[in-house]
């Protein structure tokens, strides 16, 4: 036989203990490598989504609400050599046939079958791509219809110009189709596409992109572009968007080089009528010529008690060519008149002309601006004075027979327009009744959308193809496509990092199961430890016969590592299991923590062996720890056997005065942690009481130690009854002792401290600085809403009853369309949704956790108006947001691109309490429109209603505000929708923690049993002496039950401590009904257990264990 | 071979008030191959001066020189080399290992030297003196299948396969029947003549220790001789 061999022998002989240790080390096994496990799951499903969602495509150009020809996807294939297909995409709303079910926010798109190309290849249209819808399949089933039935589509309507300008018309924002469904797209139709991060599926609308080219007047025309990777992955944003440079045309801007009639000029114009400035720098500098040209609608040109109404105005930049253009030779105070106006208004030169006019403001608030001029010249009626074609093809007027049919955003008071101003229309059309230099004309009219309606260039006998191609050339090489929004992003990459970077439920699930783990260990060491005190004189003998203590501490840990090796690979098998059960758990009663979404099951080799190998390690260790006492006692103690030479060696005092001293640091420290942090808030101040709880529970278990040491060593008072017998029993083995305490006690703080975080966010949801900032309502609409909601004429132009909505208040916010920042998106978002928000209006609503140093954190939205360095906006947004969806704090940067494709820093400098405005990131809407000129309107609300009136107010703007695809929700659901996220993964915890208790309880069933049946031969002398079995059974009762209670208090008390600042929190929704079951059900638990081993161990004959004595 | 010199051992008690003194300035010297007995009541000490003597404990004061070296100032590794190749020694309990057959128990000091050649010389030896104990038929048997006697005899044989120069046997027939115990005592003198080693035998029977050269008697703490009627 070998030492191997005899290693072989006790593993066999002792199969029952070591069955027990293997179950054991199954157990922590299983839990940690199925943990991990789910991470492995979670994180593929997210790439599966992502694959799903993504197809093939690589890079995309997303320009929003910026138009490009379709055709620069033809030349772009061609130069990347790979697909690329155009798409053209806007928000929408589908209804069914009746109208009684329709969905909002759907994404409509575009498409044609190279967009199904970058996809699992199946093309639901077929070969006719000439009609029909084709529905995802989320999508069908919200609607309940199937191919063949027919659906509403209404998309919104793109204008020319912002319909945040006043003058664009604010009718028509959105088309209404009827169209029979083709197909339902499952995900190999590609009917998952989304460009988003987010692992919650988009709803889907396909159509032909011609048809809906057609329908919105926008023909040829996309606003995505998605290029797929090639075979070798080498196209990259910067060969992409290089590409566009070498591409794109000044239709893909917008731009367009016509010769007017009449006129020996090439004028440059854009569909926008406003020309962006990188471009109108770009067009002033193509040619020398150039005269670059501001026209605008004033309402009134007033020269004393006289004024013409309605009119056009051009700021007009210097030039020589008097033939084709006035010439501005004045100064930008002063303004040049036709005859028409001065005979109007019976001017002459020298007099002072005040110009009225509207000028952009937010929620198309009509801000009415005056400007006066000196008149210095007036023009007569004739040559270069006379040039309709000044005017930009304003919507709504440029296409008027008549002033009367003029349908212009802004009201036109129709009792203003005289015969002559018909007549002027008739005869001149938008001919400009005055001018003025480009200067002033911007000064007073440049807006973020362009500083220029036009720019014109000098022909002078040249061909005007000749001047056309050289101006094109210029303009196409001075201008980055990008700063027109035509540039790459790397939607792969950046969906791959947002999986990559997800919520890692491994170390989530891990940090779940983390005291059941503890806890299974907890009951392999003890069950080990059974084992190996069972051999103590085993043990003895070998050291007797001379075998080295490390020798025969080797060969019990050999056995140990064979169980450890043998049960971490059961482990293992059964840790898959476990993740299914996990899985399932997500899939039912915890589906909100992973917001309804479909977890796969998938197991990464790697992260099996991680588990396995961690198990076993943490199992070695323990064994280890755990056989360094054991083998450390001298082989003549242990040859008399366990029981008795644990009464040879005297314990020292010293021992006992240690954990007094450990008692009275921990306590003090957690005097001073509380002392410390009462004043503050958040998580600094939670996390700081948990770690007071916990130092109190270190102390309590120090205290409950020491204890146990003097009632062993010192108490000299005689223990007269059962129960004070029971009480000194307990001393015996404090080992034992004060592991079952210790894990009783760990688990109950544990339950208690993370169970008492739940969060009610219903408390005080009326309060201003409440999560609902006191809003009753939480709003988005699918389409933009342009209108100031509190205005009557705003009320009015949607048909809403400004009566009924008289108490009812509405902040409105622009959204950037972003990533999901919520806790409902798994995925690391990578760029968030963005709010614009006029601080002044949301002052006082919510409440801040925390704020950039020297702000004052009860004033912190005027801080969104202040500047930081350039290209840096402020940003406030949720703790949750921020901190956990984003992986930031306040301070902390992200990186953005605006639609002009400049790079800017969005930087933190708030964080809002658990509100509802989680999952987006607010900037003033300054900031806003800066950076997103062309995304008009509103799409967020946060309304005020009046107590108990919350369902009406819904009622009322769902009806109202239906052709916007609106998506109302109680503020307080809101709230809940989130919390009841953060809730489940509690409550998991929470269950977990429990089974770990209940692990708990069953080491403390062994325990008894252990202690109990090393004592037959003391209590059969108790028996024999006239003490009957039921007395026994009591006192051993007192004895464990003692300990049970100790391990319940301790706990319980260091709970309190750490819950302080949940059970001051308005919003604290501690559950005590349930922890205090948890809490009798575990003390009753433990009590059962006891009092089972006790019987079991007390059964038989007792006083056979006499005579074996 | 075995000399004790002023060994004393002390205990403390638990709460510090004082200590108890069971070995008190023994001296002793015992030449090689004689047969001693120590005598005395139970708790008198003689368990704690035959775990002084083998190596299992260490006193409060004096030395103890074995084969001349002072094994009160070797280290605890040096000790189990001592232990396991020059002292065997024998417990009122046998402490054999149940999951192990009476050849392999027999064997199990040996598989403390990692001098791997010597494996089959010792499993001939080991067959050689179960033979000679009447054990060879059962040496594939389990503990558990043996008597009280034979797993005493079967112990005695597992303190002598190292070839020890000092067999201590600590109330080797305590548990034992008279019958039992006569053949064990048999055993022992036997061994110590035939195999020429010192045997030293702590016991509280009178009759047994008499089968012994030289008889000590312990009490309180002190060792006397005691006349035999050898």
């Amino acid at each position: 036989m070998s030492l191997l061999g005899l290693v072989k022998r006790s593993l066999l002989f002792y199969w029952r203990t070591n069955l027990g240790v293997l179950l054991a080390v199954m157990t922590s096994t299983a839990i940690l490598t199925g943990a991990l496990v789910v991470g492995d799951s979670v994180r593929h499903s997210l790439k599966m989504t992502m694959t799903a969602r993504l197809g093939k495509t690589n890079l995309a150009l997303v320009a929003n609400n910026r138009f490009f020809t379709a055709g620069l996807a033809d030349e772009l294939a061609q130069k990347l050599n790979t697909n690329v297909a155009p798409v053209l995409f806007l928000q929408g709303i589908v209804a069914n046939s009746d109208g009684t079910k329709r969905a909002n926010k759907i994404e409509v798109l575009g498409l044609d079958d190279r967009f199904f190309r970058l996809g699992p290849g199946k093309n639901p249209f077929g070969e006719d791509f000439s009609e029909g819808i084709v529905l995802n399949d989320l999508l069908a089933a919200r609607l309940g219809v199937t191919v063949g039935d027919e659906v509403v589509l209404r998309i919104e309507q793109p204008a020319l110009m912002s319909r945040d300008i006043p003058i664009t018309p604010d009718s028509d924002l959105s088309i209404a189709s009827r169209l029979v469904v083709k197909a339902v797209a499952g995900e190999s139709e590609f009917g998952c596409f989304s460009l988003q991060a987010n692992q919650i599926p988009s709803l889907n609308a396909y159509v032909p992109i011609q048809w809906l080219q057609e329908k919105l007047d926008r023909n040829e025309q996309a606003n995505i572009l998605l290029v797929a990777d090639d075979a070798n992955e080498s196209i990259t944003v910067e060969r992409a968007n290089e590409a566009v440079r070498k591409s794109w045309q000044l239709a893909d801007s917008g731009l367009e080089l016509r010769k007017p009639d009449n006129h020996d000029i090439l004028e440059l114009r854009s569909r926008r009528i406003f020309i962006d400035e990188p471009l109108t720098i770009a067009a002033i500098n193509a040619r020398d010529d150039a005269v670059g040209i501001l026209t605008y609608f004033v309402n009134e040109l007033r020269f004393g008690d006289k004024s013409t109404p309605y009119s056009m105005v051009t700021a007009i930049g210097k030039s020589g060519d008097s033939k084709n253009s006035i010439t501005i030779d004045i100064q930008d105070d002063e303004i040049i008149i036709n005859q028409w106006l001065a005979d109007d208004l019976g001017a002459k030169v020298g007099d002072s002309l005040e110009l009225t006019y509207f000028v952009v403001s937010p929620m198309r608030k009509l801000d009415e601006e005056q400007t006066t001029f000196r008149i210095r010249r007036i023009l007569p009626m004739q040559g270069a004075a006379i040039d309709p074609e000044l005017m930009p093809d304003f919507p709504g007027l440029a296409d008027a027979d008549n002033c009367r049919d003029w349908d212009a955003g802004i009201p036109i008071d129709l009792d203003k327009i005289r015969k002559v101003d018909e007549d002027y229309w008739d005869k001149f059309q938008g001919t400009p009744k005055a001018f003025i230099t480009l200067k002033a004309g911007q000064m007073i009219w440049a807006n973020r959308y362009g500083n220029l309606t036009a720019v014109r260039y000098q022909l002078r006998g040249k061909l005007s193809k000749d001047v056309e191609e050289s101006v094109t050339t210029r303009l196409l090489k001075e201008v980055d496509p990008a700063s027109v929004g035509l540039y790459f992003q790397p939607v792969r990459a950046r969906g791959m990092k947002a999986g990559n970077e997800a919520t890692d439920f491994g170390q989530l699930f891990l940090g779940f199961s983390f005291f059941l783990i503890i806890a299974a260990l907890v009951l392999m060491s003890l069950i080990f430890v059974f084992g190996v005190e069972k051999r103590s004189e085993q043990v003895g003998m070998l050291l007797a016969v001379g075998f080295p203590t490390r020798l025969v501490r080797r060969l019990l840990f050999i056995e140990g590592g064979i169980l450890a090796l043998l049960g971490a690979l059961a482990g293992t098998a059964a840790g898959l299991l476990y993740t299914r059960a996990m899985i399932y758990g997500l899939a039912t009663i915890w589906h909100v923590a992973v917001s309804g979404s479909s977890i796969q099951f998938y197991a990464k080799l790697s992260t099996l062996l991680t588990g396995a190998l961690a198990a076993m390690a943490v199992s070695l260790i323990t064994i280890w720890l755990t056989l360094r006492k054991q083998v450390s006692r001298p082989a003549h103690e242990l040859l008399v056997g366990e029981l008795k030479w644990q009464f040879v060696k005297a314990t020292p005092v010293t021992r006992g005065r240690i954990s007094l001293w450990i008692a009275a640091i921990s306590s003090v420290s957690a005097a001073g942690l509380v002392a410390m942090m009462t004043a503050a808030e958040g998580s600094t101040a939670a996390g700081a009481f948990f770690g007071a709880g916990a130092l109190i529970l270190i102390s309590g278990l120090a205290l409950i130690q020491f204890f146990l040491r003097m009632l062993k060593d010192t108490w000299s008072k005689t223990l007269a009854s059962l129960a004070g017998l029971g009480l000194r029993n307990s001393t015996r083995r404090s080992g034992r002792s004060l592991a079952v305490v210790g894990l009783l006690a760990c688990g109950i703080f544990l339950v208690i401290a993370v169970g008492a975080n739940r969060q009610n966010p219903l408390k005080n949801a009326h309060r201003r600085d409440s999560g609902t900032g006191g809003f009753a309502i939480f709003g988005e609409s699918a389409i933009a809403v342009i209108h100031d909601l509190n205005s009557k004429t705003g009320r009015q132009s949607l048909g809403l009853d400004d009566k009924i909505l008289d108490n009812v208040n509405i902040l409105q916010l622009r959204l950037h369309e972003g990533d999901d920042a919520s806790c409902f998106n798994l995925n690391r978002a990578q760029i968030p949704s963005l709010l614009g928000v006029q601080p002044e209006q949301i002052r006082e609503a919510f409440r801040f956790t925390d704020i950039i140093e020297g702000a004052d954190k009860n004033d912190g939205w005027p801080l969104l108006t202040h500047d930081l360095t350039e290209n840096v906006v402020p940003a406030i947004g949720d703790y949750s947001t921020i901190v956990w969806s984003l992986g930031k704090s306040v301070g902390d940067v992200l990186e953005y691109i605006d639609e002009k494709g400049r790079a800017f820093q969005v930087r933190i400098i708030g964080m809002l309490k658990n509100s509802i405005l989680q999952g987006n990131l607010l900037i003033s809407e300054d900031e806003f429109v800066n950076r997103f000129p062309s995304e008009n309107g509103y799409r967020i609300f946060l309304i005020d209603a009046p107590p108990g009136e919350t369902e009406t107010v819904m009622d009322i703007l769902s009806a109202g505000l239906a052709d916007f695809g609106p998506a109302l929700t109680p503020a307080t659901q809101r709230l809940a929708d989130f919390s009841a996220v953060e809730n489940t993964y509690l409550s998991i915890f929470q269950m977990l923690g429990g089974l770990g208790l209940v692990l708990g309880s069953i080491g403390l069933g062994l325990v008894v049993l252990r202690n109990v049946l090393d004592r037959r031969g003391e209590l059969a002398m108790m028996q024999a002496v006239g003490i009957n079995k039921i007395a026994l059974k009591r006192m051993v009762l007192y004895e464990h039950g003692a300990l049970c209670l100790c391990g319940l208090v301790c706990g319980i008390i260091a709970a309190l401590v750490a819950v302080g600042p949940a059970l001051s929190s308005p919003a604290a929704n501690v559950p005590y009904f349930s922890l205090v079951l948890i809490i009798l059900a575990i003390g009753i638990s433990g009590l059962v257990w006891i009092w089972m081993a006790t019987a079991f161990a007390l059964s038989g004959q007792l006083l056979e264990a006499l005579r074996n004595e | 071979m075995l000399e004790l010199i002023d060994v004393s051992k002390e205990y403390q008690s638990p709460a510090d008030t004082g200590s108890v003194s069971v070995l008190k300035d023994i001296t002793l010297k015992i030449d090689k191959g004689r047969s001693v007995a120590i005598v005395g009541p139970s708790g008198c000490g003689k368990s704690t001066l035959l775990n002084i003597i083998g190596a299992l404990d260490r006193p409060t004061a004096g030395r103890v020189l074995f084969d001349g070296k002072d094994l009160t100032k070797a280290g605890d590794i040096e000790l189990a080399e001592i232990r396991n190749s020059k002292i065997g020694f024998v417990f009122q309990l046998h402490h054999l290992l149940p999951q192990c057959t009476v050849i392999e128990n027999v064997i199990v000091p040996t598989l403390a030297d990692k001098n791997r050649s010597l494996r089959e010389e010792v499993e001939e030896r080991a067959v050689s003196l179960l033979e000679r104990v009447g054990l060879k038929d059962w040496m594939l048997h389990r503990p558990g299948q043996l008597s009280g006697g034979q797993r005493q005899r079967v112990a005695v044989v597992r303190a002598l396969i190292n070839q020890p120069k000092l067999l201590l046997a600590d109330e080797p027939t305590g548990s034992l029947d008279e019958h039992a115990a006569q053949n064990i005592a048999e055993l022992l003198v036997e061994l110590n003549q035939s195999e020429e080693v010192t045997l030293i035998l702590a016991t509280h029977s009178i009759k047994l220790a008499e089968h012994m050269g030289q008889v000590l008697e312990l009490s309180n703490g002190t060792l006397t001789e005691r006349a035999t009627s050898k």
